[in-house]
């Protein structure tokens, strides 16, 4: 459930504005909104627009040290019950995943604005491409978010189930996508030790096998709440560098 | 599967992204993997319109200090298709180069008629609008004397698209510095606010600041 900022001053409604605003603007942009294309050669050159030639990207840049902290609605970080008040829960084997954010150095890296998004316990993601579907469970909707203020998270959610992507088995994964002072958005899965399907998965499988394990949470024989609680490290550079995906290029 | 991706680039003088870029390439991720890195996000109920007027805290409450100014613009993805429906959520500092985030340790001087935070959403066209003050640039790195030009971050989130991007101001002495417009090169000039005068009068300054989300994710649900 997605809850209202608080502790936000009440804003003022916005004054009207002029039919005038909107058309000088688009005029002025027409103007100056020249296209570039992406080729360094060609950089600086007017190119005529065609349907086929794609637009340039905004350029992705840091969040800086001072993602707002209200921004994230206090963290989203229970995906098993979505609301304090409310008797209703996700479906599934309730997990803990901890973590945390290392720099070069191994120190913690605070101020990590992290995101996850999973499936749900029936392997189903909740996009458009699975409005309807049987299985599709009211109460989950697997994306979660929290600045890691000290460095460190810990995500309450359910233990994904397997997936079927192109007719290949995928294994139960959460996608993490990193923000951080210092770098524009880093994205990588992490897995989880013991579950079926770790040995056969394409992208475990497309990384070099040392570095498997690298993605793949542990298990750490406690239980919170009722949940397994398993445990990651995502080294963001150097020595045992966790490995991450190109989802710009692929 | 190997093949490799983009090797992402350190900023000059920038100790942060030192300690947090990673050194090894990105990888390619394999297309049976590929549609698993596409986040949907939901849209958010319970937006205020007047969230998006970040120049005063309430109506009863005197304007900020500095220069108000207004900024528009439409939100695309590479095909040109207008993203509806993105939750923009905007932060900047106040007049004085001062963010009110408790971790802002500058000293530099607040202005408790400032939040410095705001959200909007895209309307059907892509287009959104929102006004705010016109941010002070801060010295951020005072032991080489290095300022971060003036800037207005902005984060999008919708449907796939994900991007967190930052608005600069032409003309900043600072910008030729600044770590990340470095890395950017030539393209920094997508990352500019075009000047343009408001047609109206309570504002000081127009920036028009066309958004094109890049990559898949961001057409992989299109609806």
């Amino acid at each position: 459930m997605h809850r209202r900022q608080s502790g936000k001053p009440d804003r003022p409604r916005l004054k009207p504005h002029g039919p005038g605003a909107d058309s000088r603007a688009e005029g002025l942009a027409e103007s100056t909104g020249k296209r570039f294309n992406q080729s360094p050669s060609s950089m600086g050159e007017c190119v005529s627009e065609s349907q086929n030639a794609p637009l340039p990207a905004t350029n992705e840049d840091t969040c800086g040290p001072y993602f707002p902290i209200p921004f994230c609605d206090g963290d989203r970080m229970d995906l098993v019950q979505p609301h304090f008040a409310l008797v209703n829960r996700a479906g599934g084997r309730p997990i803990i995943l901890r973590g945390r954010f290392l720099d070069l150095y191994g120190d913690l890296a605070a101020g990590v604005l992290v995101e996850f998004w999973q499936a749900n316990a029936a392997g189903l993601y909740r996009t458009p491409a699975t409005a309807g579907h049987p299985d599709i469970d009211p109460w989950f909707d697997g994306y979660a978010r929290c600045r890691a203020s000290d460095g460190r998270f810990e995500l309450r959610t359910v233990m994904p189930g397997g997936t079927v992507s192109q007719g290949m088995a995928r294994a139960p994964h959460i996608t993490l996508t990193l923000f951080s002072d210092g770098i524009a958005r880093i994205v990588t899965q992490v897995f989880f030790a013991g579950e079926a399907g770790n040995d056969t998965d394409p992208l475990l499988l497309s990384l070099p096998e040392p570095m498997r394990e690298r993605l793949i949470a542990r298990h750490d024989g406690r239980r919170g709440d009722g949940a397994e609680v398993y445990q990651i490290d995502i080294v963001m550079a150097g020595e045992g560098e966790t490995p991450f995906f190109d989802d710009l290029s692929s | 599967m190997d093949g490799n991706g983009r090797l992402l680039a350190i900023g000059p003088t920038d100790n942060t992204s030192h300690q947090r870029t990673p050194r090894q390439p990105l990888r390619l991720i394999p297309a049976a993997a590929r549609e698993s890195f596409a986040p949907y996000s939901r849209l958010q109920p319970g937006l205020l319109p007047q969230e998006a007027d970040m120049t005063r805290l309430a109506p009863d409450l005197p304007r900020a200090e500095g220069t108000p100014i207004e900024v528009t613009g439409t939100v695309r993805d590479e095909n040109g298709r207008p993203l509806r429906g993105v939750l923009l959520e905007i932060w900047n500092a106040n007049t004085h180069g001062r963010y009110g985030h408790a971790e802002d340790h500058s000293g530099l001087k607040l202005d408790p008629y400032f939040l410095g935070l705001g959200r909007v959403l895209t309307g059907d066209d892509g287009s959104y609008r929102f006004w705010t003050i016109r941010p002070g640039a801060y010295l951020a790195r005072p032991d080489i004397d290095r300022w971060r030009p003036k800037h207005i971050h902005l984060s999008l989130r919708g449907g796939g698209a994900r991007l967190i991007t930052q608005m600069y101001f032409a003309g900043d002495p600072h910008n030729d510095r600044d770590p990340m417009r470095i890395l950017m090169g030539d393209a920094f000039e997508r990352n500019i606010g075009k000047e343009y005068a408001p047609a109206h009068g309570d504002v000081a300054g127009g920036y028009r600041f066309d958004i094109v989300v890049g990559g898949r994710n961001a057409t992989m649900f299109e609806d």
